[in-house]
C-alpha cells in the first residue's frame, strides 16, 4: 500500500482501536429507579464441586462402587480469579482431610444451608425479590434465604448459617457486604473451607438483559494468606413461569444421620410408616 | 360489626399458640427421675436454634472435671432484647438445676440456670446495644 | 408429669405488649375498606415489614360462649385482667425447678407484641369451631394412629415433620403463631409478593401475573401458591399439597384462601379459607390481626442445630435397653 494511503489509515485509525470498551450496560430500572435484579437465576458451572479449575475427578470411595460415573467430579475451568485459593501453608492439610472424608464431612450432605457464597453457585436456582429497603435472595436448595438490609448498616447479634447481610447500590452493582457466618460451612464439595473470621463481599452486576456478573471477594485470615476472588455469570431462567419449587432435602438426610439410632430390627423401607 | 378496641394492656395474657410449637419430645429427651444439680464454669455458649445450648466444665469433689451441656431455649428473642453471643462470657460461673438426658449422659435440661451469684442470666433490664447488640431498625 | 409438661408446652405465660390499631370494624371480610394503604413503586399495595402473628384470641371459641362472636369493652378488658392472672400463676410455675423443661421466661420467650381484638375466637363465624371431621376422615385419621400405635420412637421417619425439622405446622399455609418468635418478613418486588416465616425460615414466593397452578401431580409439602389483587387485598391461593402435610387433619385435596389487606400503619388483617371436601362438610375461616415490629428476623436454622431428634432417640434406645436388662 502507498505510504500516503497508510499514513491517512493511520490518522483515521481503525474504528475499535483506541477505544475504551463499551459502555457498561444499564439494566431496566425498577419503578425507584434502581437495576432491576428481580428474576429466577442460577449458575452454569460446576464449582460447587470444586471452584479451582479440575479435570474430572474419581467419586468418593464410599460411593463410587454404587453410582459410579454419575457421581463423578465433573470437570471445570474453575471460576478462582488467579486460579488457585491461597491458603495459608498451616491450613492446607485441613482442606486436603475435608477432601478425604468429603462424604462423611461436607455440610450438603445432611442438608445444612450452604451460606454465602456457595448459594450462589449451588445447581439449583434462586429468585431476587426485589424492593427498595431489602433485597431478598431466596435459595431453592433447603430453602434457604438471606434479606439484604438496604438501609443504615447494622450488626449481627450472633453468627448464622447465611450470614449478615447490608447491601448498597454502586453505580449499576448491587454490592454486598457478609459477615458473621457461622464456620460450618464450606465453599464446595472438596472441602474448601474457612473460619469464623470469614468476610464476603459480592457484586451482582447486570450484563444483558438475562445475565449478570457475579463477583465474591473472599477474606479470611485465619486460613488463608490474602483477600481472594471467585466470579461468574450468572443466567436468568427465561423459560414461561418459572419458579423455585419445594426442596426440603432433610429428610433425604436422615439416615446418613439418625440410621444408626432406629430401632433394632426395623428398617426404613419396610417398617409400619404412615407418613410414608 | 364491632370496632376494635385498643388500649395498652399492662401485665401478662394467655397465649394462644398451636399445640404442635411443642416441637419435641422433652419427656423423651430428659429424665425427671435424674434431677441435677450442677456448678460450673462456662466454656462455650451455642447460640442456635431450636434450642441454644449452654457448655460448660464441671469439677467433681474428686477434683476430675467433667464437661456438661444444658439446653436453653431459642435465642431469637433475646437478640430482639439486645442480648448477643457475648452475653453470655466465656468463664462465667453458673449453678443449673434441671434433669439429666435419659441416656445417661452429661447433658441436661436446665430448668433453672442462674449466675453464681443468683441473678439470672438474662437480665431484663439490660437495654439493646449494651453488649454491641444490633440496633433494631427503625 | 408428663401431661403437665405437655399442658405447659401448649399454653406459656406471655407479657402482651398491645399497639394500638386504628379503630376499625375488620370483622368480616369485605369490611375493611376505610382507610388507603400505600402503594409500593410498582403501584401495587405496600404489605411490606416485618410483623407478629401472635394473637391471645384463641383458635376456637370456649364452649360456654356459644354464638357469640365478640366481646364488648368491658367484657374485653375482663378478659385481659383474667388472662393475666392465669399467666401470672403459669409463669410462677415455670420459674419452678421441678419442671423438665427450660425456662421460657430466662430466654423471652414469653414476651411478644399482639393486637387488641374483641373477637371470641379466631375462626369467625355463629359457631367459631372448626367443622366435625367427615368420617371418611376420620377413619384415615384412626388408620394413621392404628399404625403408629407402639412404634411412635421407632425411628426418625415415626416422628412428627416438626421434630425432624422438615415443616413446622404454623407455616401452613394458613400461617398460624407458633406461640413464640411468632414473626413473619414480607417483601414485594414486581409482581411477587415474598412472605418469609421465621420459624422455620421457609419462605413463599407468590407470583401474582396470572399463571396456573403446578400440574396436580406435583404435591408440596407447604402447597403452591398464586396470588393476585382485589383493590386493597392480596389474596392468595394454595392448593397441590401432599397428604402428610395435614393441617388440622386434612388431606391432599386442602385448599387455603388468604387474604392480607393492610389495615393501619402498624397492622395487616390476616384472614383465610380452608376446605377440604374429604375432610370437612363445609369451608371455614378464620382471622388474626399482625402488628409490625421493630426488629429483623433472626435466622431459625433448625436441621442444622437439631440435637433433640437424636437425643430423643437415642433417650428411647436406652431406655429399651433399660427394660431388656431388667426383664433379664
Amino acid at each position: 500500500m502507498p505510504a500516503a494511503a497508510l499514513a491517512a489509515l493511520a490518522l483515521t485509525g481503525f474504528p475499535a482501536l483506541g477505544q475504551q470498551a463499551q459502555a457498561p450496560y444499564r439494566a431496566p430500572r425498577t419503578a425507584d429507579g434502581k437495576p432491576n435484579l428481580n428474576g429466577v437465576w442460577q449458575a452454569m458451572n460446576n464449582a460447587n464441586w470444586d471452584l479451582e479449575g479440575h479435570a474430572a475427578g474419581m467419586p468418593a470411595k464410599e460411593v463410587v462402587g454404587i453410582l459410579g460415573a454419575q457421581f463423578a467430579t465433573p470437570p471445570d475451568l474453575g471460576v478462582v480469579d488467579g486460579g488457585s485459593i491461597p491458603y495459608l501453608p498451616a491450613a492446607l492439610q485441613k482442606r486436603k482431610d475435608n477432601f478425604a472424608s468429603r462424604v462423611k464431612l461436607d455440610p450438603e450432605v445432611k442438608c445444612y444451608m450452604p451460606g454465602v457464597p456457595r448459594a450462589t453457585y449451588m445447581p439449583y436456582p434462586f429468585q431476587i425479590v426485589q424492593s427498595t429497603q431489602n433485597v431478598m435472595f431466596v435459595y431453592e436448595y433447603a430453602g434457604s434465604v438471606r434479606v439484604v438490609n438496604m438501609a443504615a448498616p447494622t450488626k449481627a447479634p450472633a453468627d448464622s448459617w447465611m450470614g449478615w447481610s447490608n447491601g448498597k447500590w454502586d453505580g449499576e452493582s448491587l454490592v454486598v457486604d457478609v459477615t458473621s457466618q457461622i464456620e460450618d460451612t464450606w465453599f464446595d464439595r472438596s472441602g474448601d473451607y474457612h473460619s469464623d473470621a470469614l468476610h464476603v463481599v459480592e457484586r451482582y452486576t447486570p450484563r444483558s438483559p438475562d445475565t449478570m456478573m457475579y463477583e465474591a471477594t473472599i477474606e479470611d485470615p485465619k486460613v488463608f494468606s490474602r483477600p481472594w476472588k471467585i466470579s461468574m455469570p450468572l443466567y436468568r431462567h427465561v423459560e414461561k413461569n418459572a419458579q423455585l419449587m419445594e426442596f426440603k432435602c432433610v429428610e433425604f438426610a436422615e439416615e446418613v444421620l439418625y440410621g444408626h439410632l432406629r430401632k433394632p430390627g426395623t428398617d426404613p423401607y419396610t417398617s409400619t410408616n404412615p407418613n410414608k | 360489626m364491632r370496632a376494635m378496641f385498643a388500649w395498652l394492656i399492662a401485665g401478662a395474657a394467655l397465649l394462644t399458640g398451636l399445640p404442635a410449637w411443642a416441637h419435641h419430645a422433652f419427656a423423651q429427651e430428659f429424665d425427671e427421675k435424674r434431677p441435677i444439680k450442677l456448678q460450673g464454669t462456662v466454656t462455650k455458649w451455642e447460640v442456635i436454634n431450636p434450642h441454644s445450648w449452654i457448655h460448660l466444665d464441671v469439677k467433681g469433689p474428686d477434683g476430675k472435671v467433667t464437661s456438661w451441656m444444658i439446653e436453653g431455649g431459642s435465642p431469637n428473642a433475646l437478640f430482639r432484647q439486645g442480648f448477643t453471643k457475648d452475653s453470655l462470657p466465656t468463664g462465667s460461673e453458673i449453678v443449673v438445676e434441671g434433669f439429666q438426658a435419659k441416656d445417661g449422659s452429661t447433658r441436661g435440661v436446665g430448668s433453672n440456670v442462674v449466675f453464681k451469684d443468683g441473678r439470672k442470666l438474662f437480665l431484663s433490664n439490660n437495654t439493646p446495644g449494651q453488649n454491641g447488640a444490633a440496633a433494631p431498625e427503625n | 408429669m408428663s401431661q403437665r409438661v405437655v399442658a405447659f408446652l401448649f399454653f406459656a405465660a406471655l407479657i402482651a405488649v398491645v399497639l394500638v390499631p386504628p379503630p376499625l370494624a375488620a370483622q368480616t371480610a369485605n369490611a375493611v375498606k376505610s382507610w388507603t394503604p400505600p402503594k409500593t413503586a410498582d403501584g401495587v399495595p405496600d404489605l411490606q415489614g416485618v410483623y407478629s402473628n401472635a394473637t391471645t384470641v384463641p383458635f376456637e371459641r370456649p364452649k360456654n360462649l356459644g354464638s357469640k362472636e365478640f366481646y364488648t369493652e368491658q367484657e374485653t378488658a375482663e378478659k385481659a385482667k383474667a388472662d393475666a392472672a392465669a399467666a401470672a400463676a403459669r409463669a410462677a410455675r415455670d420459674a419452678d425447678p421441678n419442671t423438665v423443661h427450660y425456662d421460657l421466661g430466662q430466654f423471652g420467650l414469653d414476651q411478644r407484641v399482639t393486637a387488641v381484638s374483641n373477637r371470641t375466637s379466631q375462626v369467625i363465624g355463629s359457631e367459631g369451631t372448626i367443622p366435625p371431621l367427615l368420617p371418611e376422615a376420620q377413619a384415615r385419621i384412626a388408620a394413621k394412629n392404628a399404625a403408629m400405635r407402639g412404634h411412635n420412637f421407632d425411628d426418625v421417619q415415626h416422628r412428627s415433620l416438626s421434630e425432624r425439622c422438615i415443616m413446622w405446622p404454623n407455616e401452613g399455609p394458613p400461617m398460624l403463631s407458633p406461640g413464640y418468635n411468632s414473626d413473619l418478613q414480607i417483601v414485594q418486588g414486581p409482581g411477587y409478593v415474598a412472605i418469609m416465616q421465621e420459624m422455620i425460615h421457609d419462605t413463599r414466593i407468590i407470583p401474582t401475573d396470572g399463571r396456573p397452578h403446578l400440574p396436580e401431580n406435583i404435591r408440596v409439602l407447604m402447597g403452591d401458591s398464586r396470588g393476585h389483587w382485589e383493590g386493597n387485598t392480596l389474596v392468595i391461593d394454595t392448593t397441590n399439597f401432599t397428604d402428610r402435610t395435614a393441617f388440622r387433619n386434612s388431606g391432599e385435596n386442602l385448599h387455603v384462601i388468604e387474604r392480607l389487606t393492610r389495615t393501619s400503619d402498624k397492622t395487616l388483617l390476616y384472614q383465610f379459607t380452608v376446605d377440604d371436601p374429604k375432610t370437612w362438610a363445609k369451608p371455614w375461616s378464620a382471622e388474626v390481626t399482625w402488628v409490625g415490629i421493630n426488629n429483623p428476623i433472626y435466622e431459625y436454622a433448625c436441621q442444622e442445630g437439631n440435637y433433640g431428634l437424636p437425643n430423643i432417640l437415642s433417650g428411647q434406645r436406652a431406655a429399651e435397653k433399660e427394660q431388656a436388662n431388667a426383664a433379664k
